[in-house]
């Protein structure tokens, strides 16, 4: 290996050191009794998980979050779906505009998104309520939910949907029978992914969840006051199940396109 | 026949600004195997898309057993498609596959079952039932996709370029599948293809078009003998242009004047088949003969393509055999005379 | 096939009616309220200009202003030239499988969990965290990096690393291979090549990558007020602050407007700047 084959394998060992560095920290300083973790670690501890899964706040919160992030995905992959089977499969005046006001969201700071969320539902009486939170996370999902199904999309037969009709089905018996079934596996991603968005978002339904705190909030909540490692124990929770899903949502895509 | 199964009445078609199909008529009668064959862009595809109802006539009328077809959907006709890309699904195997249509039209789970493999039976796939599609080569698929527009029995069958996508040599076999079915079944054949080969000798009718119009419909014979105007000829291939003023009995050329098979007057263009000249290197053989330089030679399995250049730098075509050519051995550079009959001569709209 | 156009629209409408109703709407009613006016804590409908006086009349507003768009810029440029060694092994030096798991892995961490990430970092990096205690091992430090530009730096990193690089080496796999060759076979040195081929010819994906970033670190709050130490407040910290302590909800939206002028002005500066470029 020569030397600068070596340095640049060092140096992307490097970067993937840092950026999975606070994801490991955290699932190791959850075990650990320091209240303020440092080297070398102090003894192993499942206090902290105790702690945080006795307090009812915390269960509400998980409540909240699995309630809203489903909810959300799934409108957001029927969203994110219809959005990239009508740039499959039509064009039509003005679609560019169409087409940007799908992928605009993620370039609005979420700070931004809290605000005028929270304005609107304030004035239309949803402020504080699940369902903005879910409205919002909506918004956020479906850019994602449509990247993922317009690449699957991307990879079917355009005739695939004429032969159907020419065999006899309609429309809607096509779409039932040959593009949601060709569209299955984006569908599981995006679901998975969009999952993935709404559990983690904390700016925007930290500005209009109101009493309705979904657990990021909750962290941020916490995070307020003092250092606390029960935050740890929480984070490893959420690091795991929105891992999971990311991972899901990758490999179901991944190996499905491989196979065409 | 008096009573066509197809009739195209003065059908147009126009995308945007451009008219695929100009005012086509055509008649195409019960168990008759049609071929559409043209230059990509000629509008058969279109042709056949719009019998399928996948595209709507902009002008025109369409009738299918005498019913006009203007405005019915594409799932409420019955004149499934083989199609280019075969378009199978991907996601079911292959007898859900075939078992589709008859699933889309409400036929009962116990029938569907039994007639699809009876027709994967016929099509020799019966082994294959429970496969998928990535599993199947090209021409297993392309029986799949057979089976899958035969199975509901229609009376008609379109073909958009089915075996384009094949080896030459499974396409020759497919040929002889496809021929057979049509005679066996006694059901039309509609046929699109860019391919002479697959056109002349499967169809009964070859439907030629040009530029959305067509150009000329009759038997294969027919066409390649008797091309009916300029772009028949150039398009068939192995047709010899001679283009010139006729005075009478004779076309003054820029080659010399040829003597014509028929009398006429004004500007012409009389075709002669390859096949139907030969080249001698001493003397004009029998009939009106060219002088021709000999440019190169075209090896096609049976026979052999030889070509020459006329004095005014336009391309002469002469088919000979191989043991012809060996006894003529003609050198680059080197002038021959061709030469036909008269008879083989035929004039041709310009 | 002529195709219903009920079909059509139950396709068509559902993104153009949540994006109105919660996406449009709320940025548009968002613009408006800024000229609304606050009586005893409450909104009142108006047109008044004063909430826009108020905000870009005040020293604080323009010190947060710059602070944000010196950090984001900052952010952009540094992370870029830190993504780009690792992007171009990704690129150029590894297996077609290596890469494609290594871009799984950078995806997983962008959809994970930033904020407890950035408390990880914050308890990595306190006066007495792990890093000051190896650093102690070998005689240095302790180093002050919480509460610092330095901090809100590695939480900029975490946030935005993982999606350059992804962006990076999508765009330097694209470049033509044979164009690198034959600049290496015309006796460009490696470095050169780099300068003089490679980044011209991935310059749009290289400058999408820092756009996004420039985004995600412009509007980012989490950073500059954990590990930052929000002294001075960015203006995401601003808005935060005026919204949920004054109720002075009209002036967070005029902070709001000017974020969102500030970042397509930018993002249409550089991406047309790209464009532009490459095609000479």
């Amino acid at each position: 290996m020569s030397i600068a084959t070596f340095a640049s394998r060092l140096y992307l060992a490097a970067v993937f050191f840092f950026v999975f560095l606070p994801i490991g920290a955290s699932v190791v300083f959850s075990f650990n009794s320091d209240r303020f973790p440092t080297l070398p670690l102090a003894s192993f501890t499942f206090e902290w998980y105790a702690k945080a899964f006795s307090d009812d706040k915390i269960w509400d919160a998980f409540r909240n979050s699995v309630a809203v992030s489903l909810t959300a995905a799934a409108m957001s992959t029927f969203i994110g779906f219809s959005t990239a089977y009508t740039d499959f499969r039509y064009g039509f005046r003005f679609k560019a505009a169409y087409l940007a006001l799908a992928l605009l969201p993620p370039t609005i700071p979420l700070v931004i998104m809290g605000l005028a969320m929270l304005a609107w539902l304030s004035q239309i009486g949803l402020s504080g309520t699940l369902f903005g939170i879910i409205a919002a996370h909506t918004v956020l999902g479906s850019p994602f939910a449509m990247a993922v199904c317009r690449l699957r999309l991307h990879q079917m037969d355009p005739s695939l949907e004429a032969a159907a009709w020419n065999l006899g089905a309609s429309e809607w018996a096509t779409m039932r029978h040959v593009v949601l079934p060709f569209s299955a596996p984006a569908l599981i991603s995006a679901f998975c992914l969009t999952a993935a968005v709404s559990f983690d978002e904390f700016a925007v339904a930290w500005f209009v969840s109101g009493l309705n705190r979904t657990v990021p909030v909750a962290i941020l909540e916490i995070l307020q006051g003092n250092v606390d490692p029960q935050i740890n124990a929480i984070g490893t929770v959420v690091f795991i199940t929105s891992m999971t899903l990311v991972v899901i949502a990758q490999t179901i895509f991944m190996r499905r396109n491989r196979n065409g | 026949m008096d009573n066509p199964l197809v009739s195209f009445t003065g059908v147009s078609k126009r995308f945007g600004q451009v008219w695929a199909v100009k005012s086509l008529d055509l008649s195409i009668t019960r168990g008759e195997f049609v071929a559409l064959m043209g230059p990509s862009g000629c509008g058969k595809t279109t042709t056949l898309r719009m019998l399928a109802g996948l595209e709507e006539p902009t002008e025109g009328t369409i009738s299918i057993g005498g019913r006009v077809m203007n405005g019915v959907a594409a799932h409420e006709r019955d004149t499934p498609m083989v199609w280019q890309s075969l378009a199978l699904f991907p996601f079911l195997n292959v007898r859900e596959n075939v078992e589709f249509g008859l699933k889309m039209r409400g036929v009962a789970k116990e029938e569907r079952t039994s007639r699809a493999k009876e027709w994967l039976d016929r099509l020799g796939m019966s082994d294959f039932g429970d496969r998928g599609i990535e599993q199947l080569s090209g021409g297993q698929k392309q029986r799949v996709a057979l089976a899958r527009s035969l199975v509901t029995e229609p009376e008609m069958l379109l073909l958009d370029e089915p075996l384009s996508a094949l080896d030459a040599h499974l396409v020759i076999r497919m040929q002889g599948v496809l021929s057979s079915l049509q005679r066996e079944l006694g059901i039309t054949f509609v046929y699109v293809t860019h391919s002479q080969s697959e056109a002349f000798s499967m169809a009964d009718r070859v439907v030629i078009m040009g530029d959305g119009e067509i150009a000329q419909i009759g038997p294969p014979r027919e066409i390649y003998r008797r091309p009916a105007t300029r772009f028949v000829a150039e398009f068939v291939g192995r047709n010899n242009i001679f283009e010139g003023e006729a005075r009478g009995n004779s076309l003054h050329s820029p080659l010399g004047t040829l003597p014509l098979p028929v009398t006429a007057f004004g500007p012409a263009v009389m075709a002669v088949a390859a096949d139907r000249v030969s080249a001698n290197r001493d003397r004009p053989g029998e009939g009106p003969s060219v002088k021709g330089r000999f440019l190169s030679e075209e090896f096609s399995g049976t026979s052999i393509l030889c070509y020459f250049e006329g004095s005014d730098g336009s391309t002469i075509k002469a088919q000979v055999d191989e043991e012809a050519l060996d006894l003529l051995a003609p050198s680059h550079g080197e002038v021959f005379w061709i030469s036909w009959s008269t008879d083989a001569a035929h004039l041709v709209g310009s | 096939m002529a195709t219903s156009s009920r079909y059509a629209f139950t396709w068509r409408l559902p993104m153009l009616i949540w994006q109105a109703a919660f996406f449009v709407v709320p940025l548009v009613f968002m613009a408006a309220i800024s000229f609304w006016l606050v009586k005893n804590y409450r909104m009142e409908p108006d047109f008044i200009l004063k909430n826009w006086s108020k905000m870009l009349g005040r020293g604080f507003f323009w010190d947060a202003y710059w602070i944000t768009l010196w950090r984001a810029s900052l952010a952009a440029l540094v992370i870029s030239l830190i993504a780009f060694p690792a992007s171009y092994s990704l690129a150029y030096k590894v297996s077609e499988s290596v890469r494609r798991w290594a871009v799984f892995f950078l995806i997983v961490p962008f959809f994970t969990s930033y904020l407890v990430r950035a408390y990880a970092w914050q308890v990595i990096l306190a006066e007495n965290g792990v890093v000051n205690a190896v650093l102690g091992q070998v005689g240095l430090g302790p180093f002050t990096m919480l509460n610092t530009g330095f901090g809100a730096m590695i939480g900029y990193l975490t946030l935005t690393l993982p999606l350059v690089i992804v962006l990076q080496t999508f765009s330097l796999s694209g470049v033509d291979r044979n164009q690198i060759e034959a600049a290496w076979n015309l006796g460009c040195s490696p470095l050169r090549t780099i300068v003089q081929v490679i980044v011209p010819s991935a310059r749009v994906g290289l400058i999408i990558g820092a756009v996004f970033c420039f985004i995600l670190t412009f509007g980012d709050f989490v950073s500059p007020f954990y590990l930052g130490g929000s002294k001075p407040p960015t203006l995401s910290i601003l808005i935060i602050d005026t919204t949920k302590s004054g109720q002075q909800w009209p002036r967070a939206a005029v902070v709001a407007l000017i974020m969102i002028a500030t970042l397509f002005c930018t993002a249409f500066a550089a991406v047309s700047a790209a464009y532009r470029k490459r095609t000479r």
